[in-house]
């Protein structure tokens, strides 16, 4: 279903703001749900979750450093004196994963908008189109900052260096080299680009026109509505409880 | 025919299908060898897939059927760091593989994860900037010099492994006359001490000068010319 860029930004922002205020972890897995259903429903793409499979051992990496440094309640697993896990930090770090899936899974809901379309979105918001041009760019940089990243990465493989076979300290080192290549692109890019924003009168007018006009549809005012409702009623909810 | 020949293959393609997506091969059902000391051009419209076949020979993107063989070695089988020691990969842009301030610490850099001796690593970088003809630029940043300098420092600090092989993807890109002249006699060189290369590039002239072999990449298959 195609909706109004708006409209999807409404239901990521009900939806990730609910994930960044609420505590309670039934209610944040009540809004995981909601998330993975409407992202489902609007995305088909969900190739992601597959390359996130990678990142599993960082969430369960996150709980024991949630346990270990802020533990409370009793302790489920100890080397000795020393608290590796506690219910505490347990019920901590689940929150943690909670949070970040609503995030990232409600954030799959703006990849069907098309860039243009966003910033067309902002503007008629009366966001200013500097600040919604650089929103746009931002979009648009991030897989390809994400490319250059893995091209440097295997650049460095390629010299003959055995990533595996190296301590953590001197693997930390190799990876702060990545940084040049990709950093000197972005300042090139960068460049680049102001140049040819001036050479084709960027700002040259303070009004701008835009062939580009959203219309909001019956559909977007009632999934609008629905995405307040539901994020003013879960906030109630969770305020209620205490 | 040039160089030092070795009749086995350094590299053997075998059956190799490749697709960025399902419905979308790029190439398909490909055979072919490479030999040590060998100069092979691969050309090719734009997409047809030259790049994407550089990157599989070099490990860098993994077949969807069939196998790559360096040195009877399943290339799935081996690593990045390991394929680097004997096959040297020149990106298309250079300034992607170059990640230091200074030239000379860009040349010793893989080797400075080696755990060599830092006296040896030294005499290697000062040898390998004669080799190169990079003599003054030792102290300059590898983001501030010429196209064609940048190059240079990219491939010496590929040649600081001693590779067998060498796959160069557009390297007369963005060169004048002169300095493809001087890097086609530095390839001349490199192939008169037996190093197999492959240059993929779209500069017709430069291949037909200096490749003894020349395979064109059409319609997903290899057209040998």
């Amino acid at each position: 279903m195609k909706l109004d860029p708006r409209t999807n930004l409404i239901m990521v922002f009900s939806l990730s703001t609910l994930a960044v205020f609420v505590v309670d972890v039934p209610l944040l897995t009540v809004v995981l749900l909601v998330s993975i259903i409407v992202a489902n429903f609007f995305n088909e793409d969900w190739g992601f979750l597959r390359r996130a499979r990678k990142f599993i051992f960082l969430l369960v990496g996150i709980v024991f450093l949630q346990s270990i440094f802020s533990p409370s309640g009793q302790i489920l697993l100890s080397l000795g004196n020393f608290s590796i896990l506690t219910t505490g930090g347990l019920l901590k770090g689940i929150r943690v994963i909670l949070r970040m899936l609503i995030i990232i899974i409600s954030a799959t809901i703006m990849a069907g908008s098309n860039p243009r379309e966003i910033i067309q979105g902002l503007i008629q918001w009366r966001i200013p189109y500097e600040i919604a041009f650089m929103v746009s760019l931002a979009i648009r940089f991030i897989p390809i900052l994400g490319q250059e990243a893995k091209d440097a990465f295997t650049a460095i493989q390629l010299r003959g260096i055995e990533i595996d076979k190296l301590s953590m300290s001197k693997r930390f080192k190799v990876y702060s080299y990545m940084f040049m290549p990709v950093l000197s692109g972005v300042i090139h890019r960068a460049r680049e680009l102001s140049t040819s924003l001036e050479a084709r009168a960027f700002r040259a007018f303070p009004e701008r026109t835009s062939y580009i006009k959203l219309e909001l549809k019956n559909t977007d005012y009632v999934i609008m509505t629905i995405s307040i409702f539901f994020a003013v009623s879960m906030f109630s909810i969770y305020f209620l409880m205490g | 025919m040039k160089g030092v020949y070795n009749n086995r293959p350094f590299i053997e393609v075998n059956n190799v299908t490749f697709a960025y997506k399902k419905s979308d091969i790029i190439l398909k059902d490909i055979s072919t060898s490479f030999k040590k000391g060998e100069f092979t051009g691969i050309i090719g419209p734009n997409g047809s897939g030259k790049t994407t076949f550089g990157k599989l020979i070099t490990g860098i993107l993994a077949s969807n059927k069939g196998n790559i063989f360096v040195e009877g070695q399943n290339i799935e089988e081996i690593s990045l760091g390991t394929i680097g020691k004997k096959i040297g990969y020149l990106f298309q842009q250079p300034s992607r593989q170059l990640f230091n301030p200074t030239v000379r610490e860009e040349i010793g850099f893989a080797h400075s994860f080696m755990g060599q001796n830092e006296k040896v690593v030294e005499e290697k970088v000062d040898k390998i900037i004669k080799e190169f003809s990079l003599e003054g630029l030792e102290d300059s940043s590898p983001y501030k010099i010429s196209r064609g300098e940048r190059q240079r420092v990219a491939l010496a600090s590929i040649f600081i492994n001693e590779p067998s092989f060498l796959i160069l993807d557009e390297p007369t890109t963005g060169l004048d006359m002169v300095r493809k002249e001087k890097l086609s006699q530095l390839l001349q060189d490199l192939q008169d001490k037996g190093i197999g290369i492959i240059v993929i590039s779209h500069d017709d002239k430069f291949i037909n000068k200096n490749a003894e072999r020349v395979i064109e990449i059409c319609g997903g298959g290899l057209c040998e010319t």
